[in-house]
């Protein structure tokens, strides 16, 4: 080829090397094969490359029993210790505190919702015995494991400075021993809640029309006086219902995975049990104080279902009203004497 | 005011296993079945480049067990030595998922194995009890800090690998060591002695 121009002389330079480029990269792994036994010898006796290999959580030959001995350097459990504490322990602050607050200022702005007839006087069965000893046990060991939780989880930032060291190794030492041992109880009623309940909680169009109007729990602007239709259970209830079988089911399985260390767990799935906990007891217990705010002082008459099993025919009518219709209307519907 | 650490000098670790023993004995008293606060792991075991490290509770400045535990039963001594104590301990375990050297033990105690309180290697410097008291001895072995001497563990060390002390003066030492043997291999794979 005549080079006429620096441009000629460009395109015949450049571009084969280019195409050489091409050609090289992909043969590049063979090119490896051509390095001698020696310098890929050298290479593994590097220092460099062994504490690379024994950052990265290399395994070596020890005499020492224990799972996991072999390994020298484990991050792992590190960086979920940086996700406990700089998201999930601040979150859990959060999700008590203002959950809470929340409803408080809610309560006083908005005021409960009353029962637009009143009490009619006319009680109708709504739970059985049976659904009243689950919902009592499920609550009652619910409850113990989130004030012991809380402790665990907060109680080295909001009660450990004000008591002494004495009541403190006491206190935090009671906590992780009942929540031990009224864990397996939270399990069992869980399951026969989830169970027992799952067939009245499946969702519905007339759900989504109840988020519309927030429940017809608001009491000004426009949807004061809204009553969406509901079957046995609420939108809101549904959810609640949901969130504690899924949240329910993570925080049953890492609990027993933390409780049992006879299981022997690597330390990255004791400690992804660690986060999976607290991220569901975060969820759980803002969940919970909700419920707690809806049943006992947000919804007149509420608080009666579960202390008697029967609810008042107005509060039936005002809100479940499509239940109220059907039990009526198939002759299920039981008054007590 | 120090700051205390251990170090392994790699490149002279035989893998006796002298300090565990060492260790075994000095703090028999706090330690039960089945815990042993320092073990010697060899990576490349039996192959070109095989090195022997000895591994305990590296007494870390920003210490991930003390920042987990939801007891807060951790503390740092004026010499930087983590420490823990065991009569505010719960056996939760958080500080064994959390370490990244694997140094928090547990003796199986209790139903269903649950855990009893940790054990951890303390610099040989005891616990939060009063110095050379029984409770002391019992529950975290010796303190032969407060009697002014290192850990019984790089005391023994028969090639001089573990070492035990201030930062800056153990550094030193191995500082000097690798001057003076030079760090073959270092540089690429390449060994100028042996010119390969």
């Amino acid at each position: 080829m005549k080079l006429t121009s620096l441009r000629s002389l460009f395109a015949s330079l450049v571009l084969p090397l280019v195409i050489l480029m091409g050609l090289g990269l992909s043969t590049s792994a063979l090119a490896a094969d051509g390095q001698n036994s020696q310098q890929i010898a050298n290479a593994k006796t590097s220092d460099a490359d062994l504490w690379r290999a024994v950052k990265a959580g290399d395994s070596g030959y020890t005499v020492a029993q224990g799972s996991e001995a072999g390994v020298l350097i484990n991050v792992v459990g590190n960086e979920g210790k940086n996700i406990k504490n700089e998201y999930l322990t601040p979150a859990m602050g959060v999700a008590v505190l203002g959950v809470f607050s929340a409803f408080l200022i809610f309560y006083f702005v908005n005021g409960p919702s009353k029962l637009t007839k009143g009490f009619s006087g006319k009680m109708v069965l709504r739970w059985s015995k049976a659904d009243l000893i689950i919902h009592w046990v499920l609550a009652i060991s619910c409850l113990g494991l989130i004030f012991t939780g809380i402790n665990i989880m907060l109680g080295k930032h909001i009660l450990q400075p004000y008591v002494g060291e004495g009541v403190w190794a006491a206190l935090i030492y009671g906590s992780k021993t009942i929540h031990d041992y009224v864990g397996p109880l939270f399990i069992v009623s869980w399951i026969l809640c989830v169970v027992k309940w799952m067939p009245l909680q499946t969702l519905k169009m007339y759900d989504l029309k109840w988020f519309l109007v927030v429940g017809g729990y608001i009491n000004f602007g426009p949807f004061k006086g809204k009553h969406p239709d509901s079957g046995f259970a609420n939108a809101g209830e549904k959810m609640w219902f949901w969130t504690l079988a899924i949240f329910g089911l993570f925080i049953s399985v890492s609990g027993i995975m933390l409780v049992l260390p006879g299981l022997d767990l690597p330390r990255e799935a004791s400690m992804a049990a660690l986060l999976i906990h607290g991220l569901s007891a975060i969820i759980i217990i803002a969940f919970t104080i909700v419920h707690i705010w809806m049943a006992t002082v947000l919804s007149e008459g509420g608080m009666e279902c579960m202390k008697s099993g029967y609810c008042d025919e107005n509060w039936a009518v005002q809100h479940h009203n499509l239940w109220y219709d059907e039990i009526k209307e198939n002759g299920t519907l039981e008054y007590k004497d | 005011m120090a700051v205390m650490k251990f170090l392994c000098d790699t490149k002279r670790c035989i893998e006796c296993n002298g300090c565990v023993t060492a260790c075994k004995n000095e703090n028999d008293s706090a330690l039960e079945w089945g815990i042993q606060r320092r073990r010697v792991v060899t990576i490349n075991d039996g192959e070109p480049g095989e090195t022997s490290i000895s591994v305990a509770c590296m007494h870390c400045t920003d210490a991930p067990c003390q920042a987990v535990c939801p007891a807060d039963c951790f503390y740092r001594t004026d010499d930087g030595i983590v420490l823990h104590n065991k009569d505010t301990c719960i056996g939760c375990g958080y500080c064994l998922y959390a370490c990244p050297f694997g140094a928090p033990q547990f003796p199986k105690k209790g139903a269903f194995g649950s855990r009893g309180k940790m054990d951890k290697c303390t610099f040989c410097a005891g616990g939060p009890e009063k110095n050379f008291s029984e409770a002391e001895r019992e529950k975290y072995g010796a303190n032969r800090i407060a009697e002014g001497k290192l850990p019984m563990c790089a005391e023994m060390c028969s090639t001089k690998s573990l070492l035990a002390g201030d930062a800056e003066i153990v550094s030193n030492i191995y500082r000097e060591r690798v001057a003076a043997r030079g760090n073959p291999g270092a540089i690429w794979g390449y060994t100028p002695k042996v010119g390969a």
